[in-house]
């Protein structure tokens, strides 16, 4: 029997959940700067990809290198909403830079809170629903599937960048408020923060539930053997792309909320870099356990902060090589190392206590 | 033994890059046998099983199933996951079982409710089928071993698992490629007894080397060689024909061929 | 733009992209090994030539400049290689077989060698000068550069390099034989480590070579890297994993697409539209232009 079964998971997630509750109130009387409470709901928005991605790499064993589109899709609508709520529906800077004398097409929906509150989500699901319709249908997988989907973040990258007065490009949206008014007022700032703390336990609490019915079976079937899922009478690809596109519109919705704790958005964020990112949290926290995609999230991007100010050019080196020791050596990263030593200690605990 | 016909190939013929790998393969399964290809290595053995399930796509011919009398559906050019949905199991020559699932999740796995994705975040195994389960494990020795993870059981234990996985489906013919490969002879006996107790249900195909094997259970034997139908008929009328013995017994003698 | 000139831009840049690509051709398409720091290498090439044209200027007469240029070509091979080398033992050799592994690992590689780009040769780019022998270019109207000209001529020489080596040599066939059955090459008294070594670091060399040929034409930074890493990627994917033919059609179709593309659109525009349609592609040939068939069920 291996430790952090179920319940002691859910026992961590529950405890990781009430740290971070308290962030604020640690910010209130001064043990936190008043600044690492959107640095949290930053990582807490950063622990929802990672569910979602962990639910395709680790339990389904699909490795999307591109899941910064959706979390960019998703940045974007937001924050076009907020930025039309700043100019009040009028034509921006770049626009009119660009040459436009009146808003682009696409940007009217924006205008609407509901309708854009729906595209967030619709827009990057249709767009995963697409992508992954078609290459799962066509047996593209593997690394195959991992280096389309890279292909796919450099082009949409590309082309953010190249749609200068439509996207302001390199430099993105910045300057906007958040949902609920302005991103100056620390009031706001908490209730965003547990926004994103009730978003991120909905969002474990659904995959949760998810993995432990017969769907969930079938994503670790197919991950182990995909062709002998075929052969047991499942349509493999239908699965594989309800599960990727639920996790792009988790991206998105992570997105969505970041974009309200970081006051901007911008091509940055949709680099093959940052996508690769959310794998590597995956990869050191565990992947194939949701907690562990949780606490990978949230130390890793921990780590980078607290080691990349104090010493700008260390971080590559130390994120690469214990990146590259993960892969290599702790494939079931941290959550599964901690759970083997403890097997361990156990196991020789037990020997002790029968040799006394 | 009924007469009647189930399967039906049809003028197969299949090449990969130029390799004939099967010329104008006619063979007709009759239902509730147990019904052989046997042949040396390369003869289109497997082939013809990717065939009939759908994983490989023939050149030239069809493949027809006749589930019941009177009806009829072309199995070429439909998807193994339908196929495998009219009734039709196949077991690979690897034990390929889910090895992180435990012995029961394969076999719910295989139920027939909950295949598509909506239903099968909501399927619950229904009593009736928890009680199919588990004679289906009674039958093949692993009742006790339920909660164990695929991946700890013995190589014979995941062939059987795999078979039973074939069961649950309650398919109309299961498809087996080597089954006894790799068993000692007491495994290969009680997997023999299996093949007999399936075969009051449904249709048996069996691609298998070891004679032996083929001597006891079979009904009816189908002799591969080279792409090609060389003969076929009962076991005992098979190895006594001439150009079996020429082409394939001669060469290997009675041992594993 | 004229059609000449079009048609020597295509082949330009498609030879280019066959140079950056050839390395990953043989990593990836004959060993199996995913190498996502296969455009470090590439930088690390161009860093080599920098160096060298350094030392040149500081140690050496004027007169012995040019000879920079021709030096390079052979030591950023040899700096990429035993890299390269370096890195097999280190890390790819304990991920055959598991190429997502693979993938994931060598990025985190790459990220240390951009780091040491780096901290080695600051953030700013730094640049190469193009030997005299190569300055100008021929024609009136429609003008062929002498660098674009020799770096086709040096594509051609490593094409022909590696075909000759792998399929003309009893070396080639031994490499061949260990990437395609590993236990029967033992079996035949073939060293395989040292092959899977020297292999990967033909590999490598390559993508040296390549890093050479392409800070003649662009400034060099940390980034390098990543701006050639998609499509040396997919330029192996299109032609079809472990083909060389279809690494060589790969490249010139996706260089011409971008070069005629271009003229229609923008630059990045067009770079969106070619790696779209060679998506696309895939969808309906996802082995590529070149597919091996094979009758394995995890192929």
């Amino acid at each position: 029997m291996s430790f952090l079964k179920k319940n002691t998971k859910n026992i961590v997630f529950t405890i990781i959940v009430i740290l971070l509750a308290l962030i604020p109130l640690f910010a209130d009387i001064g043990l936190l700067k008043s600044s690492s409470i959107v640095r949290y709901g930053r990582y807490i928005t950063f622990a929802i990809v990672a569910i979602g991605l962990d639910l395709i790499w680790g339990y389904t064993g699909i490795l999307s290198l591109g899941h910064g589109i959706y979390f960019c899709l998703g940045g974007y609508g937001m924050a076009m909403y907020l930025l039309m709520q700043k100019t009040g529906g009028k034509i921006t800077d770049f626009m009119q830079r660009g040459g436009f004398t009146e808003l682009p097409w696409f940007w009217k929906p924006f205008l609407n809170l509901p309708v854009s509150l729906i595209l967030i989500l619709v827009v990057p699901g249709l767009l995963a629903a697409l992508i992954g319709y078609f290459t799962f249908k066509n047996r593209v997988r593997g690394v195959y599937f991992s280096i389309i989907s890279q292909a796919l973040t450099w082009a949409m990258y590309t082309l953010f960048n190249g749609l200068q007065p439509y996207t302001n490009g390199t430099n993105g949206i910045t300057g906007i408020d958040t949902i609920i008014g302005s991103y100056y007022d620390s009031t706001n700032i908490k209730i965003l923060f547990y926004a994103a703390l009730a978003a991120l336990v909905l969002v474990y609490a659904l995959s949760t539930f998810l993995l432990g019915t017969k769907f969930g079976k079938i994503l670790i079937a197919i991950r182990d053997g995909e062709n002998r899922t075929h052969f047991s009478g499942y349509c493999v690809s239908s699965f594989k792309t309800f599960i990727y596109v639920l996790s792009a519109i988790f991206a998105a919705a992570a997105g969505a909320i970041y974009v309200n704790l970081n006051n901007s958005i911008s091509t940055s964020e949709m680099t093959i870099s940052f996508s690769v990112s959310m794998i590597i949290w995956v990869a050191v926290g565990g992947r194939g356990s949701l907690i562990g995609a949780v606490i990978g999230a949230i130390l890793v991007s921990g780590c980078e902060f607290g080691i990349s100010s104090a010493f700008p050019d260390m971080w590559q080196y130390i994120i690469g090589i214990f990146f590259t020791v993960v892969i290599l050596f702790f494939r079931r990263g941290i959550v599964g190392f901690v759970s083997d030593a403890f097997q361990r200690l156990t196991a020789l605990k037990s020997k002790e206590g029968s040799a006394a | 033994m009924s007469e009647r016909t189930i399967l039906r190939l049809d003028k197969i013929s299949v090449s990969f890059d130029g390799f004939k790998a099967l010329t104008d393969v006619d063979i007709d399964v009759k239902e509730n046998t147990i019904h052989f290809f046997i042949g040396p290595n390369g003869a289109g053995k497997t082939t013809l099983l990717d065939i009939i399930c759908g994983k490989t796509k023939p050149t030239a011919g069809k493949v027809m199933y006749y589930p019941s009398e009177g009806k009829s559906i072309q199995l070429t050019g439909t998807k193994e996951y339908k196929i495998v949905g009219l009734g039709i199991g196949r077991k690979f020559q690897v034990p390929s079982v889910f090895v992180n699932l435990t012995v029961q999740e394969n076999m719910e796995l295989s139920l027939k409710n909950g295949r598509k994705v909506i239903e099968s975040i909501f399927a619950k195994a229904s009593e009736s089928d928890l009680e199919r389960i588990d004679e289906i494990l009674d039958m093949i020795d692993l009742k006790d071993k339920k909660n164990v993870t695929a991946k700890n059981l013995a190589h014979g234990q995941k062939q059987w698992l795999e078979i039973g996985m074939l069961l649950v489906q309650r398919p109309k013919i299961i498809m087996l490629d080597e089954p006894v490969a790799g068993m000692g002879k007491p495994e290969t006996y009680k997997t023999g007894e299996i093949l007999k107790k399936i075969q009051e249900s449904c249709t048996v195909i069996v691609v298998e080397h070891d004679m032996e094997f083929v001597k006891m259970y079979s009904d009816r034997v189908t002799v591969m060689h080279e792409g090609k139908v060389l003969t076929e008929g009962s076991v005992d009328a098979v190895l006594s024909d001439e150009t079996v013995q020429k082409v394939y017994l001669g060469r290997g003698g009675e041992r594993n061929a | 733009m004229d059609i000449a000139t079009m048609i020597f831009n295509g082949i330009s840049t498609s030879s280019i992209l066959l140079l950056t690509a050839l390395g990953l051709a043989i990593t990836f398409g004959l060993m199996r090994v995913i190498n996502m720091a296969h455009g470090e290498f590439i930088m690390i090439g161009a860093y080599t030539t920098y160096v060298v044209q350094d030392i040149f200027s500081k140690n050496l007469p004027e007169s012995f400049f040019d000879l920079y240029y021709i030096v390079s070509l052979f030591v950023s091979f040899g700096v990429a290689f035993l890299i390269g080398v370096i890195l097999e033992r280190l890390v790819i050799s304990r991920l055959y077989g598991r190429e997502i592994d693979s993938l994931l690992a060598t990025w985190g590689v790459s990220l240390v060698l951009q780091q040491a780009a780096r901290s080695i040769f600051g953030a700013q780019p730094v640049n190469v000068k193009a030997p005299s022998f190569l300055q100008g270019s021929i024609g009136g109207t429609t003008s062929f550069s002498y660098v674009r000209l020799f770096i086709i001529f040096v594509m051609v020489i490593c094409l022909l390099g590696i075909w000759l080596l792998m399929y003309k040599t009893s070396f080639g066939a031994r490499m061949r034989a260990t990437m395609q059955n590993r236990s029967m090459a033992q079996c035949l008294g073939i060293n395989t480590k040292v092959m899977d070594c020297v292999t990967f670091g033909i590999g490598s060399g390559l993508a040296g070579i390549a890093g050479c040929s392409i800070s003649l034409l662009f400034s060099i930074d940390s980034t390098l890297g990543t701006k050639y890493i998609v499509d040396t990627f997919m330029v192996v994917v299109l032609g079809g994993v472990g083909k060389l033919i279809g690494t060589f059609t790969g490249a010139g179709v996706i260089g011409i697409s971008n070069i005629t593309l271009e003229t229609l659109t923008s630059a990045s525009i067009a770079k969106f539209l070619v790696l779209i349609l060679v998506i696309v592609f895939l969808q309906w040939k996802p082995q590529g232009l070149f597919a091996i068939k094979s009758r394995s069920l995890d192929e």
